[in-house]
């Protein structure tokens, strides 16, 4: 059974991070650390009364399953696409001031930021909003999987649209 | 993106996830031109088994478009979608990010 990924999955990891910006719009996949500062920081503007930052960690189990360690891949030039057509759909329908929505690629160690959300805008309501449906929208159309491996070595690819157990890696005809 | 040069007569698929696992590729070249309704039918005949495990759950996007893998000529759809050489096909299994 194999439970590491193949030799060519490193190759959809960028070494630098990709990004997409505007003077209202930030979205970027990165193999770094993510900075929650950096996408408050971005999304601050003197029209905006209120900022609404959304954090996902990486959790250390999936249906009581002990989860050892999660890597994030994405098909990467089509998957910023889609970040900045959630965020400028965000921007426009929620009447924000910035929006930034920032995501990890590569090993993403358990308890640590995979996803972060930024927006801002002149009132509570429409941020808090806008930041719940970014997420759900990047959650349900953005072009990244996760493989969870669980203690023991077994491997998964999720997928989020059904919370169903996802794909075994060793379900392969050479896995 | 991971291919590079395509070759000549050839397009490029690119590989995610449980395809990239089942396929045990991230990428490769095949024949062009491919009928897209074909695609499938291909990848089964190189990877026995792919259609009822990965690909029936898969979108496919043809130079970063989606395009309609259901359609056929009797309901009108996207028929006329042909795979020609140098294009980027990928094949797209259900998404987990967050």
């Amino acid at each position: 059974m194999s439970t590491s990924e193949p030799p060519s999955y490193a190759a959809n990891i960028p070494s630098d991070p990709v990004t997409k910006t505007t003077s209202t719009v930030h979205v970027e996949l990165t193999p770094d650390t993510l900075s929650t500062d950096a996408a408050t920081r971005f999304v601050r503007s003197p029209s905006a009364g209120a900022t609404v930052l959304f954090i996902g960690t990486t959790r250390d189990s999936f249906n009581d399953l002990p989860v050892s360690s999660l890597s994030y891949t994405s098909y990467t030039p089509l998957a910023i696409s889609t970040l900045y057509a959630i965020a400028t759909c965000m921007l426009e329908k929620h009447s924000l001031a910035k929006i930034a929505i920032v995501h990890k690629l590569g090993e993403c160690p358990i308890g640590e930021e995979s996803i972060v959300i930024a927006v801002s805008a002149p009132h509570r309501q429409a941020a808090w909003r806008a930041g719940e449906e970014a997420l759900e929208e990047t959650k349900k159309r953005a072009e990244i999987w996760k493989l969870e491996r669980f203690e023991g070595g077994e491997g998964v690819w999720r997928a989020n649209r059904d919370g169903a157990a996802g794909v075994k890696v060793d379900e392969g005809e050479e896995g | 993106m991971a291919s590079g040069q395509v070759p000549s007569g050839c397009f490029s698929i690119l590989y995610f996830a449980a395809a990239s696992t089942f396929t045990s590729k991230a990428s490769e070249f095949l024949p062009a031109p491919l009928d897209a309704r074909s695609l499938f039918t291909t990848l089964e005949e190189r990877y026995p088994g792919i259609t009822a495990k990965v690909l029936s759950s898969c979108a496919v996007t043809v130079n970063l478009e989606y395009v309609d893998m259901d359609a056929n000529a009797d309901d009108g759809g996207d028929v006329s979608c042909v795979i020609k050489e140098g294009d980027e096909v990928a094949i797209i299994p259900p998404v987990s990010s967050g």
